[in-house]
């Protein structure tokens, strides 16, 4: 297997492109098929996927548990807010900003997380995740509770009246997520991207093999959190602008949760996790509104579903959906 | 009750500076509470239970309705302590037991149970709305909460602050006493840290974890009862309570229930002193910075007694 | 296990999974579907039902949606059912801004009534494109004055005085009530408490000190103590301004009573936060909410004898069952029947420009509680623009300062506080409205 890998590797590359292109393809063509709520929505599933992209990066594949992708995705909202409102740049730059910023934080944020372990490292990026978002109360250019708006403009002129706000939203947030995991994924099957898993399921025997795991922790941390502030960007593309409330504590543990039920350990369910935290709110609701019943009943429902579906995926799929599939782990 | 102190007359800084001390102390006391409740789970199993701030709370809705019935702090007090140890086995017994059978190895073994204890919380919480509704309640405290005055003037320490700290100080005797100095302190410890070996001593793992997680839960149902009367109680009353308990534990070391304590006052203080002095805004960054301070000189906390044994 | 293979059937698999989920759930496009058929007229809220918010405002759309029901009943609008969908926000920007793109992209709904908070409704007008679509966003349930503006807030609608005007008439009660006391200030962070802020300094009224600006959700007991520990050392009988939540003002009062400081100061608590029931809920004892003093617009919840809140009573209780009545009840069926005579203006051929022109022209007219005049014209989306000034009383009452009502009207910019003598109109024969 391994040397059949080996001889594989540009052709392998080279088909993964062409399959990410045709997705992409797909999607685009199915944007123009589907109307603005599902557009929207696809956005959103785009923009958590991606989200789940990092936490599967950092906790599955250089296991280090973080709670703080919601302080990330901060980052690089901000970074990209200010980059397009108050610098003045292109969108696109701004997308680009929000994962560099966000990247150069989760660096040095590495270099002092890779000294943690286990709880303590949780309760850092909890700690942090709790007080990033304040921040914006402290320094005035950053808006406060207003925050600051992230505009991509209009759809350009030349796609005609027809295109609509919401597809250019979705064009966007599926390109750009489609693009950041394709890069994941070549560099997770990369030679590099093996060192990954090799840290992960036995750190001594890595280590002993000559793998710099202090470093290799760190720079998970700094793709991971990249990952998560291009998400965070196209986050607040969504709402049309950043502020502190739009990455509660709840998001970190919504992602995470996400990225358990589908799968900790491969970016395969990224697509299926994204549509689970967009979809089972909305399920939860339709099915409350056809239930019917008291006040406390119908307003506490939907989350009560949420977390049993929580709870039954982790009871009995926890090493995600996939595993279930396979005869062997 | 007065103390006479031999102060010389205050003026507005004094009373500030003094304010803040007690205000420190009595916030220190609450996260405390927390703090110790997380610990336990910790040192017994190994898991970091968020769903601790839905028991909690749930005990403290028992609590409630138990002074609805007879008018009694007292009554509800024990009854809620004992009913956090009985939930605190149940979700131990039927729930976390059947999650680490099938969760063997990987990042995923830290992780599962994690997130298995947000779920739970959020079934906890949307079963107390339904059964008690979601609007706010609110429990009276069984002592005085007004100041004590000092030479004319009063401060902001009253009797129910005093409370609460002894009760933490009590708690944190008792339970450190069970730990060190008793057989099933011993046996809890040690399967925590070495479940093989000590199945091999003939504990039965299982059950001590058991243990472990009802004490916890009564330590839980304690900070609730204490926690809610000086504030409001509604589903979500204890989230904030448990994300400051468990910074405050990580900067104690998680290793030991002093080192919680002493996490929660440092927490305390740090906070009421940057909030009074520097900017009320600095609330929530100053527990970011302390953590972060205490973990790069100790990255194990402030008063874990070695490096981590790896988990 | 080769990992390209499975890589790519992952993708596809994906790939068609999402697929499916949205072509399952195309729906056939209603190019100018507007919310209204010949029966029915669907508007939306997006506003807190849980979390800390929802607490205190929760039971406001279901106040609104009985008093719906009760127009149902007896006609409905020019024959048409009023149908309100109520979206839970949990007084989050974020998830405002979500819930009300769902009102517009999923239900569909014609209007927008009665969206509530600052920071969640201006994040939601702009992400879900209100203005670009036309959406009516009636009577909001929020006193930013920002939302007057027009060039950014086309289609809203305001109800609430602004938070400016508020301050204004305050600083004229300290003015002539409190002359030579310290005043002092403690404000919610952002820009519901910028507002009253600005609305103080535009009344010329200086502060003692700097206002204390606490971001939402970190006045804590201790944070509350240690502020009136040392505001108490200051001689005299200092006013102290409270311009937050109910929840915040009864954190601060309770720290009073812990300090005994409760007489020490005239506690002057903005409308937002001074609901008396809500305080007496929270453990505030009744001898501190007794003397506390405020404004309001509308009558007192408790009052009986005004006709407005008899009806809106007996409305509850046949359309609201097992809510009690109080001051959220009587907010909510106020602005929906300022909606109903809204709607009614409109007339038979309902469209959303119409409604709006229908407000503008005659919005000013409409009967409602409130003891305070409507400024709605071609020009002004203001809607109260005034109020008069309160005192709580041991039983949770609100009455009128100084035992005699008086009526304050301004703007939120630079005119003076004047009295007015506005007499409301009078209510329709049990509360349905017969305008056109």
């Amino acid at each position: 297997m391994k040397k059949a890998d080996k001889v594989r590797k540009p052709i392998t590359t080279r088909k993964r492109l062409f399959l990410f292109v045709l997705f992409g393809w797909l999607l685009l063509i199915l944007g123009d098929r589907v109307g603005d709520l599902e557009l929207y929505q696809g956005s959103f599933v785009a923009t958590y996927a991606l989200g789940i992209t990092s936490v599967i990066l950092l906790t599955g594949y250089s296991g280090q548990l973080s709670l703080g992708q919601s302080a990330l995705m901060a980052v690089g909202a901000y970074a990209g807010a200010l980059s397009i409102f108050n610098a003045g740049w292109h969108p696109v730059i701004g997308l680009i900003m929000s994962a560099l910023v966000a990247g150069v934080f989760g660096l040095v944020l590495g270099l002092v997380a890779a000294r943690l372990s286990g709880p303590y490292l949780a309760g850092t990026t909890l700690a942090l995740a709790i007080s990033l978002p304040t921040l914006a109360n402290q320094f005035p250019i950053l808006g406060a509770e207003e925050g600051i708006v992230f505009d991509v403009g209009l759809p350009p002129a030349r796609f005609g009246e027809e295109f609509s706000q919401y597809k250019w939203f979705f064009w966007i947030s599926a390109l750009a997520a489609l693009i950041m995991v394709f890069f994941i994924v070549n560099l997770l099957s990369s030679r590099y991207g093996r060192t990954f898993k090799a840290v992960r399921d036995n750190p001594v025997a890595a280590q002993l093999a000559g793998i710099n795991v202090g470093r290799l922790k760190v720079n998970a941390f700094a793709i991971s959190s990249g990952v998560a502030g291009l998400s965070g960007g196209l986050l607040v593309m969504l709402i049309s602008g950043v502020s502190p409330s739009a990455f509660p504590l709840s998001l970190s543990f919504s992602l995470l949760g996400a990225a358990v039920v589908t799968g900790l350990y491969s970016l395969k369910g990224v697509i299926l996790g994204g549509l689970v935290l967009v979809a089972i709110p909305e399920i939860a609701d339709s099915l409350v509104s056809r239930i019917g019943g008291s006040e406390s009943f119908t307003t506490v429902l939907p989350g009560f579903i949420v977390s049993a579906l929580l709870i039954l995926a982790v009871v009995f799929t926890p090493n995600g959906p996939g595993h279930l599939l396979k005869k062997h782990h | 009750m007065i103390r006479q102190f031999a102060l010389p007359i205050w003026g507005s800084k004094m009373t500030q500076f003094i304010t803040a001390v007690l205000t420190s102390l009595s916030s220190g006391a609450i996260y405390a509470l927390m703090a110790i409740a997380i610990v336990l789970v910790w040192r017994s199993t190994r898991v970091i239970n968020f769903a601790q701030a839905g028991q909690a709370v749930l005990t403290t809705y028992i609590g409630y309705t138990v002074i609805q019935r007879t008018g009694s702090f007292w009554i509800a007090l024990v009854v809620a302590v004992l009913s956090g140890a009985v939930i605190g086995a149940v979700i131990d017994r039927f729930f976390m037991r059947p999650i680490f059978k099938r969760v063997k190895s990987g990042p995923i073994v830290m992780i599962a149970p994690v997130v298995a204890t947000l779920g739970l919380l959020g079934i906890i919480q949307a079963l107390i709305g339904f059964i008690w509704g979601i609007t706010n309640q609110s429990i009276e405290a069984p002592v005085s909460t007004g100041g004590y005055k000092i030479m004319g003037t009063v401060i902001a320490f009253s009797n129910y602050n005093l409370l609460v700290l002894v009760f933490v100080a009590v708690a944190m005797l008792l339970l450190t006493l069970l730990f060190q100095k008793t057989n099933i302190g011993l046996a809890l410890r040690a399967s925590a840290y070495s479940p093989e070996i000590a199945k091999l001593s003939g504990i039965k793992v299982d059950s001590v974890r058991t243990l472990g997680w009802a004490i916890a839960g009564a330590s839980g149902g304690l900070a609730g009862m204490l926690y809610i009367p000086g504030y409001f109680l509604y589903p979500n009353a204890m989230d904030l309570l448990l994300v400051l308990g468990f910074i405050a534990a990580v900067i104690g070391g998680l290793e030991s229930l002093f080192g919680a304590v002493a996490g929660a006052m440092i927490l305390g203080f740090a906070i009421i002193f940057s909030t009074t002095y520097i900017s009320p805004k600095l609330f929530f960054p100053t527990a970011f910075i302390v953590l972060i301070l205490v973990l790069l000189v100790k990255p194990s906390g402030l008063f874990a007694a070695k490096k981590s044994r790896g988990a | 296990m080769i990992r390209n293979k499975s890589m790519k059937r992952a993708t596809l698999a994906s790939a068609i999974v999402a697929t499916s989920a949205m072509v399952l759930s195309i729906v056939p496009a209603h190019a100018n579907s507007t919310g209204v058929t010949a029966t029915t007229i669907k508007l939306g809220v997006s506003t807190p039902l849980t979390g800390s918010a929802g607490l205190v405002y929760g039971k406001v759309p279901g106040a609104m949606r009985a008093y719906f029901d009760y127009i149902n009943a007896n006609g409905g609008v020019n024959g048409r059912k009023i149908s309100l969908v109520i979206r839970d926000d949990k007084y989050l920007p974020t998830l405002a801004a979500t819930q009300t793109t769902n009102l517009i992209l999923k239900d569909k709904v014609f209007a927008l009534v009665g969206a509530l908070g600052t920071a969640t409704h201006s994040k939601a007008y702009t992400a879900a494109a209100l203005a670009k679509n036309n959406v009516p966003d009636l009577f909001i349930n929020t006193g930013f004055s920002g939302f007057t503006n027009k060039a950014k807030y086309p289609t809203t609608f305001m109800v609430l005085p602004t938070y400016n005007m508020e301050a204004k008439v305050m600083a004229k009660v300290i003015k002539d009530n409190f002359p030579g006391q310290a005043t002092f200030l403690i404000a919610q962070d952002d820009e519901f408490g910028a507002d009253g802020v600005a609305g103080f300094t535009t009344a010329g009224h200086k502060f003692t000190a700097s206002p204390t600006l606490y971001p939402q959700g970190t006045m804590t007991a201790a944070r509350a103590e240690g502020a009136l520990a040392t505001l108490g050392a200051i001689p005299g009988k200092p006013v102290l301004v409270l311009f937050g939540t109910t929840d915040v003002t009864a954190t601060i009062l309770k720290a009073a009573e812990k300090l005994e400081l409760t007489k020490k100061f005239t506690f002057l608590a903005g409308s937002v936060g001074a609901d008396a029931n809500t305080l007496l809920a929270l453990g505030v004892k009744s001898t501190t909410v007794d003397g506390i003093v405020s404004a309001s617009f509308m009558p007192d919840a408790k009052d009986l004898t005004d006709p407005y809140v008899k009806q809106f009573v007996d409305i509850n209780t046949k359309y609201n069952k097992g809510i009690t009545f109080d001051n959220y009840v009587l907010a909510g069926m106020n602005s929906a029947m300022l909606t109903v005579q809204a709607l009614r203006a409109a007339g038979k051929n309902l469209t959303r420009a119409g409604l709006m022109s229908a407000i503008e022209a005659k919005g000013s007219t409409f009967a409602s509680a409130g003891l305070v005049p409507l400024g709605y014209s071609a020009t002004s989306r203001v809607g109260y623009n005034g109020y008069w000034v309160s005192q709580l009383n041991a039983k949770g009452e609100g009455k009128p300062y100084g035992g005699k009502l008086v009526i304050y009207t301004t703007d939120s910019g630079a005119g003076a506080v004047e009295v007015s003598n506005f007499v409301r109109p009078t209510m329709p024969k049990n509360g349905i409205p017969t305008n056109s």
